[in-house]
Order: C-alpha cells, then structure tokens, then sequence
C-alpha cells in the first residue's frame, strides 16, 4: 500500500542495493578491516618494508629512479654492507652484550628479590620502597662515564659487561611476584636439608618461567638496541654493536641509500625474526601486564642510561 | 620480620645478606651512585680528560644556566616542554583512536595490534635510518608526495620549522603501540552489561563513549599519560639519530648528551647541571600529573 506513494527513484534505489542485515554486517566488517589493514600496513609496516626494497636497488638505479620499485632485484648491496660495516663482528657483539647483561641481571635480580619478599630483613618493606624510588632519581650518565674511566672499564669489552650487567642490578620487580609463591614450599624444602641456593635454583627459579621469560626478551631487545651507552662507553671500532654500527656506517655512507637501507635491514633482521616468533606472546604480554599493573616491562629497559 | 629457614642456625643469619650482596653492591656502585653524582658533579667544571682537575665551583655552571647562557637553556627548556605536551597528547589520541578500533578479538586483529606494535622494538639507530631516507629531500618519497600535492619544498628534518613536528610524530608513530595496548587492556575490562543500559538509555556511540568508556578508562589513561610524559622527558636517543639536535630540536636531555659528549673536550660539569634541571622538571611534571591524573579518576 505504500508503493503507490514510493517516487520512480526511490523505486530503483532498493533494488541497486538489496540489504539485508546480514549483507550490512559483511560490508561493514569488509569497511573495517580495510580501515585496520591500511593504518597497521600503510602506516605502521610501509616505512620498514620501503627501506627493505630499497636495499635491493643498484646505486645506479637509485639515483635514476630513487623511489619506484627496484627494475631488477639484486643482493649486492647487502655483501656490499656485510663487508664494508663489519656486521658479522657486530652482530657477534651485540650478541654477546645483550645475553650476558640480561642473564646476570635476571639471576642477580631473583637472589635481590627473594629475601626482600619473604621479609628476611627488618626494614624489608622500607629496602623495597627505597629500589622503587631510586628509579626516579637523575639519570646518571656522566658519573658513570667518569666512573667507567678511573675503573678502567671504559673502551673495553669486559668492561662493557661488568657495567651493563651490574648496573641493571636493582631489579626489584620480581618482589611481588615472588610473594604469589607460597612460603610453605620453603619450610618444606628447608626441614627435607634443602640449601638456599639450591631452593633458588631448583624450586623458586622454575617457578618465576613466565616472569623471567618476559623481562628476559624484553630485556635482551633493549639491550640490543641501546644506542647511547656504546656511544658513550665505546670508542674502538671493534668493540661496537650493530646499532652503533650502524649510527657510524650511516654517516660514512650518507646518500649511498641503496647501501644504508642494505646495513639497517641487516640489523634489524634478528630482532624482527625474535618478534616474528615471539609476537603474539611480546603483545599479548604487554596488555596483561598492564592490567595487572606491573608498567615495569617497559619500565625495566629504561632503566640503563 | 621472619627469618630464613635455610641453612644451620647459625648461617641462617647471613645467608639473606649474602643473596643481596653482589645485586646491591652492584646496584650502589653503577646505579644509585652516579645518580646521586650528577648533582656532585653539576657543582664543578670537569672536562672528563683524565689528570685534569675538578675544579668545583659551586654553583658557577647555574648561575650560568640563569645569566649567559640562558637563551641556550630557556630554548631547550621550550622545546622540551612542547615535546612532552606534544607527544602525550598525540600518542594518547592516536593509541586512544586505534584502541578503539583494534580491541576486538580475532586473528586480523592480533595481527594489525602486532604491526602496530612493532616499531618500538626497532633501536632508534634503525627507526633513524628508515626515516632520514623517507624523509630525504632530494630522493625520498614523503618530497615527491608532498612537493606534487601542496607544491611546496621542504628540508624536513633540515628545516628549523618542520624538524621538531616531525621528530614527535616519528616518536609517535615508534611508542603508540604500547599506548594501544594498555587502552585495549582497559576496554576490554569495562563489561558489556554497561553498554547495554546504555543503549537502553537512548545513548548513541558518541554518549556512550562520553558518559561510559571515557570515565572508565580512567586509570588506563592515568597510567598511559604518566608513561609517555616520564618516557619523552628521558628520550633523547632519538632525536640524536633523527637531527642531532639540531634545527629547533635540542631537548634538555639532548642538550645534556651535547654538552657531555658531543666533542672531545666534554663540558662534564655543565651536562650535569642540565641532567640535574631535566629531573627537576621530571618531578615538576611527574608530581602535577600524578596529582591531577588521579583527582580526575576519583571526581570521574
């Protein structure tokens, strides 16, 4: 009955789209994922994927045609970087710079923590609020310079080590943890002649594996990445990490981009392999630790200078 | 207090002093001790050259800060304060706006959260290097958009107006993800019936958002703002990478890292001195923030 009053237009408009709820659902969700799929790709992903393809031009390509799509893939860029920044050797540094610091600082922290959660000591809750505070105080990267100096740590490899291992140190986000760790395993493995150090290892350590899990990665991937404590502490080309490295071989290079892109991608590879492994468990773990209310995994690498 | 149930009566003692020994001593020697130095140090004009003296001289390097050199210090105080206003408003919209439209479940959406994710766990010596070529004025790709659309030239990162817009976006576009995920932590923790009387209620997308999602957002938000503005005050490795601190982007931390460590000859005393004005702005901002923050939750 209400056809007769439809106009001739409004007539064809259903027909062009004959929407039931269910097609509007679908579109919708198409709408949505393209929305989704253009910020995280376009904006997110699209800078890193660029300079991957950029690494595949010839210089001479590049200057011909320096954003388009390489004409012909080639590779020689990267033996090209290989050799000339000596990634091989510091890659094998940054290795060793970032798994020492973050196995010694994980354990250290464990045997920091214990005590201090089970209230072995008569200001235990004073000692925890103090490690809190002292967080908040002046970053201090220029007495540790000086102090690396008269040390003899400064420009040396052990050095080096000894400092990032040791300054990590007051690592006391474990405390809490530790206290969800019934104390009656203790009575029981100390009446059965369980020493400490052995009820560390054996009973407290496996039970802190999703813990020492996450502040391990998260831990090793801000000790790959510091920039500012090799550039302060590290003056010998030998000694470097990729990413120093990599700040030195971008100024020797600046506008030999194919070369540059070719260097950057070589040092982010391993941490983009880490993450592509590791991905859904790095972000989910970063949202629940937010609501549990440890900030600290972000916390943790912020607090080397 | 309790005491140790390890070892015999007499070792149980010292075995809780001895698990902290090596943490604590390390932690008094490489962390609290230079922390608590810099304000030692802001008191002299040593170069940091081995042999060469202290040469304390109380308060010379802030009566300098405050008499010659303070147009130097009074720009890098300006642009700090921009750049932490800037950046925390900017990454909590941006993370705000993405939170919102990323929270669902799914395997897409795991997958768009962890590309979103993903810049931060790039060192600033990558996130450098991708940037200063797509920002290139000769051969980027950003100059050919931009010149073709707006027809204007621009030096980006080489141009005193342009450079510190740039850098916080950057910086944006490095730590959002973390934003987001906080956000999301929190959305998903408001329950579905609230939304429901809402709808109940008449109240349309926006209302909802305004008189639901917003007030009980509030302690993501209070941990979200309070995390950007203590981590851009910090964050100056970035800047370093991306201009050096130059054109009109010299933060006091980046100014400290100049005086510090920028020649051979480093200016070890008056570095101090601005690491000892950056903390004295960490605990202004730090401090009002906390107070606000949370006296909005309460009154929310």
């Amino acid at each position: 009955m209400t056809t007769v009053e439809i106009s001739p237009t409004a007539r064809v408009t259903p027909r062009l789209a004959p929407r039931s709820p269910r097609q509007r659902r679908l579109s919708a969700l198409i709408g949505q994922h393209t929305l989704c799929f253009v910020i995280s790709v376009g904006f997110f992903a699209l800078p890193i994927l660029y300079i991957a393809m950029q690494a595949f031009k010839p210089y001479t390509t590049f200057l011909r045609n320096p954003t388009g799509l390489p004409s012909s893939w080639s590779g020689a860029n990267f033996s090209d970087a290989w050799q000339q920044g000596n990634f091989a050797r510091e890659l094998g540094n940054s290795l060793l710079y970032s798994l020492v610091p973050d196995f010694i600082t994980l354990l250290l922290g464990v045997f920091l923590a214990f005590p201090i959660s089970r209230g072995y000591f008569r200001y235990s809750n004073a000692l925890y609020a103090f490690f809190v505070f002292s967080g908040f105080l002046p970053g201090g990267l220029i007495p540790l310079f000086i102090e690396a100096k008269s040390l003899h740590l400064y420009n040396h490899r052990l050095g080096y080590l000894i400092l990032t291992s040791l300054a990590g140190a007051g690592f006391f986000f474990f405390v809490g943890y530790i206290k969800g760790i019934p104390r009656e395993l203790d009575e029981a493995a100390a009446i059965d002649g369980c020493g400490y150090v052995r009820f560390i290892f054996f009973i407290i350590i496996p039970q802190m594996k999703p813990a020492l899990a996450t502040f391990g990665v998260f831990g090793f991937i801000a000790a790959w990445n510091n920039l500012i404590l090799p550039l302060v502490m590290l003056s010998d080309e030998s000694l470097w990490p990729v990413t120093r490295g990599l700040y030195g071989f971008f100024g020797e290079h600046t506008q030999n981009w194919p070369l540059i892109a070719a260097g950057t991608v070589i040092v982010a590879a391993p941490i983009l392999l880490l993450f592509i492994l590791l991905q859904r468990y790095l972000v989910e773990g970063v949202a629940g630790g937010a609501v549990a209310g440890s900030q600290s995994v972000t916390a943790a690498p912020r607090q080397l200078p | 207090m309790a005491t140790c149930p390890f070892g015999t009566s007499r070792s149980r003692r010292y075995i809780p002093w001895l698990s902290i020994s090596i943490p604590a001593a390390g932690w008094l020697i490489f962390g609290l001790y230079p922390s608590i130095a810099t304000i030692f140090y802001s008191f002299t004009q040593y170069s940091g050259v081995p042999g060469t003296p202290l040469n304390v001289c109380g308060l010379c390097n802030y009566h300098n800060a405050f008499t010659k050199l303070l147009p130097d210090v009074g720009q890098s105080l300006k642009v700090t304060i921009i750049y932490v206003i800037g950046v925390t408003i900017g990454q909590n919209v941006v993370a705000l706006l993405l939170a919102l439209l990323l929270k669902r479940r799914g395997r897409l959406f795991t997958f768009y959260r962890a590309l979103i994710f993903m810049p931060q766990i790039f060192s600033v010596a990558v996130v450098g290097a991708i940037f200063s070529l797509l920002l290139d004025p000769y051969s980027g790709p950003i100059e050919k958009v931009v010149h073709s659309v707006f027809g204007i030239n621009s030096a980006f990162l080489g141009s005193s107006s342009a450079a510190l817009p740039l850098v916080m976006a950057i910086n944006v576009w490095m730590f959002t993800g973390y934003s987001m995920l906080i956000y999301i932590a929190g959305l998903r923790q408001i329950p579905s019936e609230v939304y429901e009387a809402a709808s109940l209620d008449g109240a349309g997308r926006f209302r909802a958002f305004r008189h639901v999602t917003w007030p009980l957002l509030a302690s993501s938000t209070t941990v979200n703002v309070f995390l950007t503005a203590m981590g851009t005050l910090g964050e100056y490795a970035l800047i370093l990478v991306l201009t050096n601190g130059n054109f009109g982007t010299r933060t006091l931390g980046m100014y400290m890292f100049t005086s510090a460590f920028g020649s051979a000859t480093g200016q070890l005393g008056y570095g101090s001195m601005l690491a000892v004005l950056q903390f004295g702005l960490t605990l202004i901002i730090g401090g009002s923030l906390l107070y606000f923050l949370r006296r909005r939750e309460v009154s929310l």
